[in-house]
């Protein structure tokens, strides 16, 4: 009995720390898609970005730390410029045009990454000091999934505190209801959705980073990502925060628990929580708009 | 009258040329012009889908490639399963998943339908992968019979040539025939104002759905002779890289033109070939030309032209 209760509470923490990481990514694209109604299929690359900058900069710096301040905020700068010299060319044409470029966002991305680093999967270690384990109810944990989890969940605090307390969030909020009327009051909303978007690459850089050590870091991981990442956005409703934390916490349980029973096709189960969610409600858990 | 004549004319003689290429092109050429007719078909079901129907698909490989495995197993397990059967097969059994996955996918607006294609093409792409026993997995499907057609040898690229051409014909007819009926009118309809069309009591979801069924078909159609093109099959006829190998080549083209994606599946099949012979980097090159074309010329390359008339 205690044994099977064990395996259940690490089962558990495996799929909180993947649904963290998940949400990281995620919550990136439900608020850029929120504010300026772009999904940005490009949003996993900047993900794979992350690992792979962080990869660089381990090899080139030796310290894990450094990598996870300076790269997000590399990655960030890109999805900025991307906003500023892409999108915001394109904005006139239309979702499907805007939709088009991201993606061929995606595939440069992608090529770009193979050319530079190669195919093959690259090691980052684990930082020293994470590299540890701790006793959970008489089994060995690794500490650098205790990490990724309190980490994330301080990311979380710390938008849930700026979307509702701050200026900026109250802006972005507002927009995410209304972007018409809030440009009409006179916000310049083009340097707020550059803003959002920076913000929202920022948080993929930052997964790719702490994912790196976790999950490996090769080229098809942006791809493994974005499904994960929009079955969460699809099934917690587009634009919604609480439905990003919600969903991804669902898929990482169901991810991790799926392995246990069919690990070939563990896949199928995220897939028919999204079909019930939209079956039930097309706009998924807290969406509004279908 | 006179720019009439003029397109009469040019139809006449690209209609001629066609015929007469096995004679005059070498061989490896004569098998790029069969590989663009094949696949101008899967990019016609791709931007019929969007111009016509409004919708987006991003995983549009999944009827294209389940078109190829039904035929494929098809031919190999099923016995003495003629040349034309195997074809519909395929196209029967991509239609069906469109209807079945359309049944769902017609509820969603414009991002959601996108989405979910992707999220359906992963998932299929995924069993397809995984389930090694009956799909090969990475190591992918050949050595399967190519039957003869009403004694006619398909081994011989000329003769498989013609069929695909013929084939292709019919079934871009059929979706140009299609705009011209009501029902196409009541899709079309849609797209421009689906609010509107509900209103004036269509059907929606239902004639979305047909829509999406017909082109599910054909896609199935054109996976099936692309595996016998090929002569072998591999995960890579139903992955992202396909889904995204149409999209390109309905861009390239352009969206909003009847020939575009000819056009389009021409210029990917040629410009790849002629890009990887001097460079390993070239789908990196593939996607700039992409994203300048998308940016600067978002209605394709017969957007370009028809603006310096």
């Amino acid at each position: 009995m205690d044994s099977i209760w064990s395996t259940i509470v690490i089962q558990m923490l495996h799929g909180l720390a993947y649904g963290m990481l998940l949400f990281l990514v995620a919550s990136g694209l439900t608020l850029v898609f929120g504010m300026m109604n772009v999904l940005n299929i490009a949003h996993a690359s900047f993900y794979m970005l992350g690992a792979y900058f962080s990869y660089q900069m381990l090899k080139m710096v030796g310290n894990f730390w450094v990598g996870l301040v300076v790269c997000p905020l590399l990655v960030g700068l890109l999805g900025v410029f991307m906003e500023r010299f892409l999108l915001r060319r394109v904005h006139a044409g239309g979702h499907v045009q805007e939709f088009v470029i991201t993606f061929g966002i995606l595939f440069v991305i992608n090529e770009l990454v193979k050319w530079i680093w190669g195919t093959a999967p690259l090691p980052v270690p684990i930082p020293p000091a994470l590299s540890g384990s701790v006793m959970i109810m008489g089994n060995v944990y690794p500490a650098y999934r205790l990490f990724i989890l309190f980490f994330s969940l301080g990311i979380l605090i710390f938008l849930a505190f700026i979307l509702m307390k701050t200026r900026l969030g109250i802006t972005v909020r507002a927009a995410v209801s209304d972007r018409d009327m809030v440009s009409a009051l006179g916000t310049n909303t083009p340097r707020v959705f550059m803003l959002v978007m920076g913000i929202g690459t920022w948080l993929a850089g930052l997964a790719g980073v702490i994912a790196g050590p976790f999950i490996s870091t090769y080229p098809g991981m942006a791809l493994e990502i974005l499904v994960d990442c929009f079955i969460v956005t699809v099934t917690g409703g587009l634009g919604s925060l609480l439905g990003a934390v919600v969903a991804s916490f669902l898929i990482g349980q169901l991810s991790s628990f799926g392995i246990l029973f069919i690990p070939r096709f563990a896949i199928v189960f995220a897939f028919l929580l999204m079909a019930v969610v939209l079956i039930i409600k097309p706009s998924g858990l807290f969406g509004e708009k279908a | 009258m006179k720019n009439r004549n003029l397109y009469f004319l040019v139809g006449i003689a690209s209609a001629v040329l066609a015929i007469l290429f096995p004679y005059i092109l070498p061989k490896f050429q004569l098998r790029m012009i069969t590989e663009i007719v094949i696949l101008a078909l899967f990019a016609m079901t791709w931007k019929m889908l969007l111009n016509e129907g409004g919708m987006f698909s991003f995983g549009h490989s999944l009827y294209f490639g389940l078109g190829a495995y039904a035929s494929v197993l098809g031919w190999l397990h099923i016995k003495g399963l003629s040349f034309m059967s195997g074809i519909l097969l395929g196209g029967l059994v991509a239609g069906l998943m469109a209807f079945i996955l359309g049944a769902f996918l017609v509820r969603m607006s414009g991002t959601y339908f996108a989405l979910l294609t992707l999220a359906f093409n992963q998932l299929i792409w995924a069993v397809v992968w995984k389930w090694r026993d009956v799909t090969g997995g990475d190591d992918g499907l050949g050595k399967f019979p190519k039957p003869d057609l009403l004694g006619i040898s398909m081994k011989d690229p000329a003769n498989f040539y013609y069929l695909s051409l013929i084939m292709v014909g019919v079934c871009l007819f059929i979706c140009w025939y299609y705009t011209k009926t009501p029902l196409g009118n009541v899709v079309m309809s849609i797209k421009s104002n689906e609010e509107r069309a509900k209103f004036i009591g269509f059907n929606v979801n239902a004639s979305k759905l047909v829509l999406l069924t017909m082109l599910g078909f054909f896609a199935g159609i054109s996976g099936g002779l692309y595996a016998q093109f090929q002569e072998f099959i591999a995960t890579s006829t139903i992955d992202m890289g396909m889904s995204t190998n149409v999209l390109f080549m309905a861009f390239i083209g352009g969206t909003g033109y009847f020939w575009g994606p000819l056009i389009g599946s021409g210029i990917f099949v040629y410009l790849s070939e002629y890009l990887s012979s001097f460079t390993d980097r070239w789908e990196l090159i593939f996607g700039l030309i992409f994203i300048i074309i998308v940016s600067f010329a978002p209605q394709g390359i017969l957007g370009i032209v028809e603006k310096k008339k």
